[in-house]
């Protein structure tokens, strides 16, 4: 067996150190059109490093080196359940999708930039995946926004059109609906922030009051003993710790009212638009939420006080934004854009039934003992994330032929893009829920959670809770509209393309198709798995059936029908995210400035004028003036000083004496 | 042994001063020669190779200077260097004392020389005070050393008062200062180098033994007159400094500062508790040192007109107080046991607490004309003597890139020797 330490370094640092050359020769061409196959080859070790860890080391492990101990932030990783998998999904996805940039990138302008930030954002996903020590994990989490920020605004001279976000010149009020890469970049790192600040305060104050059995300080998400921290911290503690904490995966996750960033994150290449949204960046933020939870055990920390508002609040926001995702994405008609908010919408599920662990009671022999809402929410990120990293990669590839971002493309086009046609079937198909494919199964358990809350509510009164089984096949249903009308609009009744470029795109290809072909190596095991095995009982219920059976049918109605006139106002409001993009664009922004100018004008002009213009200054130059007065050369005038100083001293020194 | 050595040391720098009548390099030769036998001599080997690199330097740069007294002054220097290394190996008190004097009295004729003749008005304008100054301590100083034998409260804060005043005015503490700039602008800039750096270690090492030695339970409410005299020192210094454009000037009101800085040292002395003590000897060593070097780099670069630019800015840093540079640890060390006592005294603690928020601030107050005076005496790079002058004294402030823990374990020797155990 290899040396742990050895796995993880290779695993965390092949990624960056072999995108450190192309980094570096950025001013040779001959140079950055060879070293990306360099950059892949770091991601492919990484992917066999994750594969070493997910069949040889131990399960439930934990590896800890140290770093300041004194602080609690030391190198701590963790091989549990989630951990190994999302380790492997996550480097097998950046993999592919690497080999896909191989072609896609080529010719770009500045090849060494985007290489760089790709790797840095894959290792920094891998940490955050690992990482059982909250610190750790928050340097991953910074690593994610900074890589993020660096490929989003990748066309960063906003000089082509195609990159843009929105319809030019499109103005609703003062607002101009259309966003460039610079733009782009600056909205994603600008939201992440605003979360990541109140997270990181949130993992102080866990710091702070968090102790592991033994009663030592502890940052290790895996050893702190939350009902215990809670209780400390009492019900205001914990909902304000949370909210903050959560504040972080919400921003990152895109989820309401912080979407915004993730629509206008279709400025980047579509390689990151793929990576982004499958297995790093917004998932990330579900992906912690599902860890945290899982330590946390909700189900078992009823008495505390607190704790149900949090897990309520989580549960609807998840299950607003699945929603508003879906209903905006009904109305778009850019490629990118579209499936970004419909992956806000997936994410928001994926919050929504992790969320709902806190009312479902594991059970020994179900499931392998873990939360079936947990499980259900890590497996339907699974899913999802092949999935949309299939149909990114498949608009990348039509934006390519066509030369536009807009929805278009016949049947005749088909014909001539069989394999970009078949893959957008097959992960569209997959991924809606249409019986017996693979998301079928996952959200038939979903289904169930659901059903199991509606259940709740009956029984204790807590109608609030019988909401959500009726959001989630509402979302279900317009979701597998939208994702049908991606087809529709791409394949079969979109208009014909402007320009077809269709040669060449062989990495391209291979990248989505093997990037689809996992799908059916995610039913193979949702099928072989003890702890899925619930997800397939599930399938056979009567509920999952009906639903499964109308997604089934609004996905073939919508793509006989992609369009529908009569609702074209509907959709255009749709379409401009109902309008949120003014609270991003202009309500922050106008407050901000509101603020900065009350400084400006009112504060700083006293600040101001103490230290800089007017009472110090002044201080000072009396000050500087007697000192100079006193130089007048003539050493009678200095005796005199000196003398009389001392004298002075004397007489109270005397005096002071004789007192004491 | 280290007495013979001593004396040896002596006998050859007077021997080699005749000599330099006929020949003047003798006078340079033998100075070394005296500097090296008094290395030997000395107990504390970190101490006494500062002094030596100090006084070598001093020596050197007098090389440049065609004074009347070539030759002589070379002497004069040995012997200052000579008294500095001494002090540190005695425990007595007249020898102390006498070491005050070595040390002052050769600065009376070294502040006159300057190219090819004597500069007597400044010269009286300095020994007035000076004389002043040292009789001032001396009286101090022997009142204190009576109130050791047989007690008298009002006695001793009089020679508490005396020999504070007496240190103030002999090194330059505002409000006793008024000789320092104008001295500082109109004497030559080699000899000043010297008054500026190698003049100032023997005073307060002096005052420090002896108010360490002679403490009494009055000490600590005494030391408020010290904090308030230091608070001052600073200000003064660093807003006079900041408003003035000529470079002797600027660096005659910097080590009024500076010796506000190391002035807050004797704060410190309120029991000879080994820990406070031990912290500010170091601290106002390594100032002295650092204050010592960053003098003779700059003073040199105005007789040269102009330094190795790079050379000058880290002087500047280390003045300013930028880590790991000598200057910071100085302070670092003075701050340090500031804190120390402000915590150990509950009553009171907070004076000491603001002195130590005083030197940070006028550590900030003094960013300004230092990196000011580094980049205008800072010029191109030339194989002259005063580039090798600022070449030495730059490698001298670059020691403490090491963390000087080392200098710490040479301070427990000092002390030891001096009669404190740290």
């Amino acid at each position: 067996m290899i040396d742990d330490r050895i796995v993880f370094l290779l695993l965390f640092l092949a990624p960056v150190v072999s995108s450190i050359p192309i980094a570096l020769a950025y001013k040779s061409k001959g140079w950055t059109e060879k070293l990306p196959y360099l950059s892949v080859f770091g991601i492919f070790i990484s992917v066999l490093m994750s594969l070493y860890i997910f069949f040889v080391f131990p399960e439930n492990q934990q590896y800890a080196y140290d770093w300041i101990p004194d602080l609690g932030i030391n190198i701590v990783l963790i091989t549990d359940y989630l951990s190994r998998y999302m380790g492997v999904i996550t480097a097998v996805i950046a993999f592919f999708i690497a080999i896909y940039g191989l072609e896609y990138m080529r010719g770009d302008y500045r090849p060494s930039w985007y290489w760089f930030f790709f790797n840095l954002f894959t290792a920094s996903m891998l940490l955050v995946v690992y990482s059982d020590n909250l610190f750790l994990l928050f340097v991953g989490w910074e690593g994610l926004g900074a890589a993020s920020w660096g490929l989003i605004g990748h066309w960063f001279r906003d000089d082509d059109e195609i990159a843009y976000v929105g319809v030019p010149k499109r103005k609703v009020g003062p607002l101009e609906l259309s966003w460039p890469p610079s733009f782009g970049g600056w909205r994603a790192i600008s939201t992440i922030r605003f979360g990541d600040v109140p997270m990181f305060f949130a993992i102080a104050a866990i710091w702070v009051f968090a102790v592991d059995k033994t009663g030592k300080s502890t940052l290790n998400i895996s050893q702190i003993e939350w009902g215990t921290l809670f209780t400390t911290i009492g019900a205001a503690g914990t909902v304000i710790l949370l909210t903050l904490f959560l504040m972080g995966l919400l921003t990152k996750s895109a989820q309401v009212p912080f979407s915004e960033w993730l629509m206008t994150a279709m400025t980047g290449p579509t390689t990151v638009s793929a990576l982004l949204h499958s297995a790093t960046m917004v998932a990330a933020g579900a992906f912690v939420f599902i860890k945290v939870s899982w330590y946390i055990r909700p189900w078992e920390l009823h008495h505390v006080p607190g704790l149900e508002i949090v897990y309520t609040f989580a549960l609807f926001i998840g299950l607003i934004s699945g929603l508003y995702g879906a209903l905006a994405a009904s109305g778009m008609l850019e490629r990118k854009v579209l499936l970004a908010a419909s992956t806000m919408s997936s994410l928001g599920l994926m919050f929504a039934a992790a969320a709902a662990s806190f009312w479902i009671q594991p059970e020994p022999k179900v499931a392998a003992g873990m939360n079936v809402a947990l499980l259900v929410a890590f497996w339907y990120m699974a899913v999802h994330a092949f999935a949309k990293a299939s149909l990114f990669l498949v608009s990348g590839h039509l934006i390519h032929a066509t030369h536009s971002r807009f929805l278009c493309g016949g049947i005749e086009f088909a014909k001539r893009m069989k394999t970009p046609f078949i893959v957008t079937i097959i992960a569209t198909a997959f991924l809606v829920g249409i019986p017996p494919l693979t998301a079928y199964w996952v959200k038939s358990m979903m289904d169930e959670v659901k059903l199991h809350l509606f259940h709740h509510a009956m029984e204790t009164g807590a109608i609030h809770l019988a909401i959500p089984i009726i959001l989630l096949i509402l979302t279900s249903l317009v979701y597998s509209a939208i994702l049908a009308k991606f087809l529709s609009l791409n394949f079969i009744k979109g208009e014909k393309p402007e320009h077809e470029h269709l040669e060449g795109g062989g990495l391209m290809k291979l990248g989505y198709v093997l990037m689809a072909s996992v799908l059916f190596v995610l039913t193979y095991h949702i099928f072989v798995l003890e702890e899925t095995e619930g997800f397939v009982h599930a399938g056979g219920e009567i509920l999952s059936i009906g639903v499964g059976g109308a997604i089934f049918i609004v996905y073939i109605a919508a793509i006989f029908k992609p369009r529908i006139t009569a609702l074209s106002k509907l959709g255009t409001f749709f379409n401009d995210r109902m309008y949120l993009p003014f609270v991003n664009d202009y309500i922050l922004p106008k407050t901000g400035f509101f603020v900065s100018h009350l400084v400006q004008d009112y504060g700083n002009r006293g600040i101001d004028g103490f230290f800089n213009t007017k009472v110090m200054p002044g201080l000072f130059d009396r000050i500087s003036k007697g000192i100079r007065t006193i130089q007048t050369g003539y050493l009678k005038t200095y005796i005199q000083i000196v003398l009389g100083l001392v004298m002075i001293s004397l007489i109270l020194a005397s005096i002071g004496g004789m007192w004491i | 042994m280290e007495l013979a050595m001593m004396l040896l040391a002596l006998a050859i720098l007077t021997l080699g001063s005749v000599g330099s009548f006929k020949y003047r390099w003798i006078g340079l030769c033998t100075a070394i020669v005296a500097l090296v036998v008094g290395l030997a001599a000395c107990r504390s080997l970190y101490y006494g190779v500062f002094i030596f690199a100090i006084g070598i330097i001093n020596l050197f740069s007098l090389v440049g200077i065609r004074s009347k007294i070539k030759g002589v002054d070379y002497g004069l220097v040995g012997l200052m260097a000579l008294a500095t290394m001494y002090i540190a190996n005695t425990g007595d008190f007249a020898l102390v004392l006498a070491a005050l004097v070595l040390v002052s009295v050769p600065t009376y004729i070294l502040v006159m020389v300057r190219e090819g003749g004597a500069n007597v008005e400044v010269g009286i304008k300095y020994i007035t005070f000076m004389v002043f100054a040292t009789v001032l301590f001396l009286i101090g100083a022997v009142i204190l050393a009576y109130t050791k034998n047989s007690f008298d409260g009002l006695l001793y804060i009089l020679g508490y008062v005396m020999l504070v005043m007496g240190l103030s005015l002999e090194v330059g503490v505002a409000p006793l200062h008024e000789w320092v700039p104008d001295v500082f602008t109109s004497a030559d800039p080699i000899p000043i180098s010297i008054i500026a750096s190698l003049a100032k270690i023997v005073p307060f090492f002096a005052a420090l033994w002896i108010l360490i030695y002679t403490a009494s339970t009055l000490t600590s409410s005494i030391t408020i007159f010290t904090a308030v005299l230091a608070a001052i020192s600073m200000f003064t210094g660093n807003i006079g400094a900041l408003t003035s454009k000529e470079h002797a000037r600027v660096l005659a009101y910097s080590t009024v500062a500076n010796m506000g800085y190391v002035l807050t040292c004797l704060v410190v002395v309120i029991k000879p508790t080994p820990e406070f003590i031990g912290f500010a000897l170091m601290g106002g060593l390594l100032m002295l040192f650092a204050n010592a070097a960053g003098k003779i780099g700059f003073f040199n670069a105005i007789k040269g007109e102009g330094a190795y630019s790079p050379l000058m800015y880290l002087l500047a840093f280390s003045f300013i107080g930028v880590p790991p540079l000598m200057g910071f640890w100085g302070k670092f060390f003075i701050l340090s046991s500031l804190v120390k006592v402000g915590l150990f005294m509950a009553e009171a603690g907070y004076v000491y607490i603001v002195v130590a928020a005083l030197i940070v601030i006028n550590s900030a107050i003094s960013i300004p004309y230092y990196i000011r005076l580094a980049s205008e005496l800072g010029i191109g790079w030339e194989t002259n003597l005063t580039n090798f002058i600022a070449v030495s004294v730059v490698i001298i402030i670059l020691i403490t890139v090491v963390p000087p823990n080392w200098f710490f374990e040479g301070m427990r020797v000092l002390a030891q020797t001096i009669g404190i155990g740290i």
